[in-house]
């Protein structure tokens, strides 16, 4: 059945397409990749920055940020919930606040790539209520040309985040928490 | 039934149809806003259509590509010539999972295949997960809207709906008090997802991998919950190489609803270890439209919705009117691709503004497909007599000085003779249905020309110089 679909389907696409045409080369473009761009971009779509003097803040800065925040896991501190790639669903589901480290900052869009290598579980950082991503003031880039230009490979699994979870599918009225985390804070070194 | 036909039941509700307008003209003016922000906009977008071109110009040899890189990150690849085998795809991999239990996430594709009415006669519950599309699965209604499938409901009605299936209060049309009940009610749903069924935005003919944007995490949430994950992608999806994603997530959002980047941007590759993942690459009249050298264009669209936000004709005839997955002026020229008789007034529901071609971030040729569509359509006889045989005798009055001469003549009398009751007949004059004609004018220009005294030769003018 598909073999055969398969078959007409390549045949038809290279029997109908037009002359070959050039595949264009797509500049830098340069750009502002400035800490202070990224927090103004991120801080408009309804994330947070928090800036941190070294990492040796951090467990601080989550305390006073997320004092009600029970079941914690992070793979960079000992939170109170350990998890990893089969962690049950159930568990899971009661994470108050994950805090994993992202790797490249977007200044013009206020997102970070976060790989799966950083997320303990591929679930976790949707699934979590509250998501804290851990990112070096160093790893700011400009623009989406120069993210990927720094991606080594796109992993298994890996996503680029900017803000927290929203929608706006009642009457086009903007609502934060849709499914996902109901806050990102940044934490940036 | 045409779009006319259809649009008419729309503006019944005058107050509705103006919130509609002004509500979709506010998303395109957000999606300016965005625009003017980025200097090398205008070059991303030429950059966009260059690589859409040249990939389309080498279609088989990437899906190869494309299938051999997923392949080789553990994928398994399926090929469906049109909407049933699609459908028949989806179900064989469920059934064979053994599950009953199906989040989907947003898919135009689907959509267009109808997968979830055949999945469900095939006892399987599917849930969307997307809050705009479980909103009108609750309601039994289709998208009218490629990135805001609720769009034509206010408030009251998701109010209505909920308290109906989720047993929220009566009355209660607070968004945020809705949103949490839906994401409560899905919570559920996501966790107990044996299948999730996605689309997709882009396909890396380079990495193998799909990229699935959303805000609200519901791609993310179902994929990594359930066992098995399934993405259902056109043909028209595939990329080159990881690197154009620059240029496309640059401009996919700002374009759609004029955020600088959708939340979520995901990269799916390989299965997490002990999961299953399926792509399934449908062709269902694409490589037919690839074949239409004036239409083929239309494969570069990523789906942003730009289109319709910015028409004047879909602003205030709704997404419904067009009776196609796809609404708006992108729908209008897709359309008659797969079904030339049915969609046959869709690429009439246009001014021909070229508002469409200005926003595209792909830089389609909207407008101009448009009206080629229309060359089509008459020659295949598919535009109704009484708009056939005007446009003829039209043709005749506007190709001779002689007989438009007499014809003004005619008109400007029988304006001023005839009760404006026959003039305005809805039923002869569809235009005055809620216009009135202008006055007629004792004269037409050229007679007026023909009487006034030939002008004295021309003098060079001189510069005024005060004195």
């Amino acid at each position: 059945m598909s073999t055969t679909s398969r078959e007409r389907i390549l045949a038809a696409a290279k029997a109908n397409k037009p002359e070959e045409l050039p595949l264009p080369i797509v500049p830098d473009f340069g750009g502002e990749a400035t800490i202070e761009r990224f927090t103004t971009v991120l801080t408009g779509i309804g994330g947070t920055v928090v800036r941190m003097a070294g990492l040796d803040e951090l467990e601080e800065t989550l305390r006073q940020l997320f004092p009600e925040a029970r079941n914690t896991t992070s793979p960079l501190f000992r939170g109170t919930v350990p998890v990893n790639a089969q962690t049950p669903t159930g568990i899971l589901a009661e994470i108050d606040l994950a805090v994993l480290p992202g790797e490249i900052g977007v200044a013009e869009n206020g997102c970070v790539w976060l790989p799966e290598a950083n997320m303990l579980h591929r679930a976790l950082p949707t699934i979590t209520q509250h998501l804290a991503l851990v990112l070096d003031h160093r790893r700011v880039v400009a623009t989406m040309h120069q993210a990927y230009a720094q991606l080594p490979n796109t992993g298994g699994y890996g996503k680029f985040v900017a803000g927290p979870s929203k929608t706006a599918d009642i009457e086009q009225s903007l609502v934060i928490g849709a499914h996902g985390a109901r806050s990102l804070v940044v934490l940036v070194y | 039934m045409n779009h006319a036909i259809r649009a008419d039941k729309f503006l019944l509700d005058a107050d509705r149809t103006t919130w509609h307008d002004e509500t979709l003209w506010f998303v395109r003016e957000k999606r300016d806003r965005a625009v003017y922000a980025v200097p090398e906009f205008q070059e991303l977008r030429e950059l966009a259509s260059g690589i859409k071109n040249h990939t389309l110009s080498r279609l088989d040899l990437y899906l190869r590509e494309f299938e051999a890189a997923a392949q080789a990150n553990g994928v398994h690849v399926h090929w469906a010539a049109d909407a049933a085998e699609h459908n028949a795809i989806i179900l064989d991999i469920i059934q064979k999972e053994g599950a009953t239990r199906i989040v989907k996430s947003k898919s135009m594709l689907t959509e267009e295949c109808h997968l979830n009415p055949y999945l469900i006669k095939h006892g399987i519950e599917v849930v969307d997960t997307d809050l705009g599309e479980r909103i009108i699965q609750f309601r039994d209604e289709a998208p009218s809207h490629i990135v805001l499938p609720a769009i034509h409901l206010k408030k009251e009605d998701v109010g209505d709906t909920f308290h109906t299936h989720l047993g929220t209060n009566k009355g209660e049309n607070d968004p945020q008090r809705l949103t949490e009940a839906a994401r409560q009610h899905l919570r559920a749903k996501f966790l107990a997802g044996q299948v999730a069924i996605s689309g997709v935005n882009f396909a890396i003919a380079e990495t193998g991998a799909v990229v699935v944007c959303t805000n609200e995490g519901n791609a993310d949430l179902g994929v990594n919950l359930a066992r098995v994950h399934i993405a259902a992608m056109g043909i028209e999806k595939i990329i080159p190489r990881l690197s154009d994603l620059g240029v496309f997530t640059r401009l996919l959002a700002r374009s759609a609803t004029g955020q600088p980047v959708t939340t979520y941007t995901s990269h799916f590759t390989k299965p997490a270890a002990g999961k299953e993942m399926h792509i399934v690459i449908v062709d269902n009249g694409r490589t037919q439209q690839l074949g239409r050298p004036d239409f083929r264009a239309s494969l570069k669209c990523i789906r942003c919705g730009a289109c319709m936000n910015t028409c004047p004709v879909y602003r205030r005839s709704g997404g419904h009117s067009y009776d196609f997955t796809v609404p708006g002026p992108i729908g209008a020229i897709l359309s008659p691709n797969i079904d030339m008789k049915k969609h046959s007034s869709l690429p009439f529901a246009s001014t021909l503004c070229g508002s469409c071609t200005d926003v595209c971030p792909v830089k389609i040729d909207i407008h101009t497909q448009l009206y080629k569509w229309r060359q089509v359509l008459g020659e295949a006889n598919e535009i109704p007599a009484s708009k056939k045989w005007s446009m003829k005798f039209m043709g005749r009055v506007l190709a001779s000085t002689r007989v438009y001469g007499l014809g003004g003549q005619f008109a400007r009398k029988a304006l001023r003779l005839l009760p404006h009751g026959l003039t305005h007949a809805p039923s002869m004059n569809a235009w005055a249905v809620a216009r009135e004609l202008p006055e007629a004018p004792k004269q037409s220009f050229r007679e007026w020309y023909a009487k006034q005294p030939a002008p004295a030769a021309a003098q060079p003018a001189q510069p005024q110089i005060p004195a």
